[in-house]
């Protein structure tokens, strides 16, 4: 029991030192530093403890870098549906903020491997601090493909503000990375993020908002049913709108 | 308007796409005393198999492959299903997380 405790516990600690130290802000941009690729497959029973952080560099030199991070709780509730409830904080260099809730929804639509491609919905639910911007929804086909050692996500998002006066209107992005699985320890990749501007009006190439970059991951076993599983990436934008850099990472503790 | 339409017609051809359903042969494995049984199952290259995982025992297992790339719960006293292949020839090993001295398993694809 104490061998399982410890991690948990520090885990916790060095989560919440995380969350309260160094937070995100994404009002400039449409991928906050502390956003991560969605994969389709859902696990039942699977717990985890979910923290994400990162940081992006304006474009600007005038403006200070932008940093956040989360902290959630997740359950494979099913088979099929895997839910959870995180809370995000934003860092501007000179304020942090707690900046929202979320509660993600994730459903597996197609068994597993059946397919050309897994193919799983989200729905993400966002009551931000600032209640000008109403609520959030982020919905959208998540799109998972393996072969042999490699394997590619492509997800189609959208994200809209509702019922609030701010940051209005629903836009339409997608993200995808590739990976070869070269060990559970480490695996080599890259990922993308990129929102191509409002659903009915798509912006120029350069008002898109395009990141890209190197990523490696991974998955170290704790435990008999103990992991922690993480991810971290650079990314360059590739255009005007978009920040100058951005370094992410995702780490979960799954038990 | 074009780019909703455009859109819709995107995610339906990316539907038509994934449901283009391959071979469906099946292998089930039973899992016992936290044993996989047959701990060995051989498969022919560039074919895709369905697995059906049976848990047999009073607690639940995990079936885990780095090589193939899966994880998947199964309850006690339950089954669970998922799809491997098409995989080039080799040995692919697989293990139950939760007793992974004696639940291990591999592949074999020729």
């Amino acid at each position: 029991m104490k061998i399982i405790f410890m991690p948990l516990f520090q885990w916790i600690v060095a989560s919440i030192f995380l969350l309260t130290a160094t937070s995100s802000y994404a009002s400039e941009y449409l991928s906050g530093p502390a956003d991560y690729i969605y994969s389709p497959r859902v696990e039942e029973g699977e717990r985890e403890i979910d923290t994400k952080f990162g940081t992006q560099k304006p474009r600007s030199g005038e403006d200070s870098r932008q940093s956040g991070a989360s902290i959630g709780f997740g359950y494979g509730v099913t088979s099929w549906w895997f839910t959870e409830i995180y809370g995000k904080n934003t860092w501007d260099g000179n304020n942090s903020q707690f900046d929202a809730i979320e509660w993600e929804n994730k459903f597996q639509l197609t068994e597993t491997g059946k397919y050309f491609a897994d193919v799983g919905f989200l729905i993400e639910l966002e009551r931000p601090q600032n209640r000008n911007e109403g609520y959030e929804a982020k919905y959208g086909f998540l799109l998972q493909k393996d072969w042999n050692k490699w394997q590619a996500n492509l997800n189609l998002l959208m994200q809209g503000h509702y019922t609030g006066t701010e940051n209005q209107g629903t836009y339409f992005g997608y993200q995808g990375q590739v990976k070869y699985r070269l060990q559970p320890e480490l695996q080599l990749g890259a990922q993308l993020f990129s929102w191509l501007g409002q659903l009915n009006n798509w912006n120029t190439n350069q008002q898109q908002q395009t990141s890209v970059g190197p990523a490696i991951f991974g998955k170290t076993k704790l435990g008999r049913k103990e992991a922690l599983v993480y991810n971290v990436a650079y990314l360059w934008g590739t255009t005007t709108a978009s920040p100058k850099n951005t370094i992410r990472m995702q780490v979960e503790y799954e038990f | 308007m074009k780019n909703t339409i455009a859109y819709a017609l995107f995610c339906l051809m990316i539907g038509v796409a994934t449901l283009a359903s391959a071979n469906q042969s099946e292998i089930t494995i039973k899992i016992q005393k936290g044993r996989f049984s047959p701990s060995q199952i051989e498969i022919p290259s560039d074919t895709k198999v369905r697995l059906v995982i049976q848990n047999l025992d009073d607690t639940p297992e995990e079936f885990e492959s780095h090589d193939l790339n899966r994880e998947v719960f199964i309850k006690a006293n339950s089954s669970a299903s998922f799809y491997i292949g098409p995989l080039s020839p080799g040995r692919y090993k697989f293990e139950g997380e939760f007793s992974p001295e004696t639940a291990q398993g591999e592949v074999i694809v020729k």
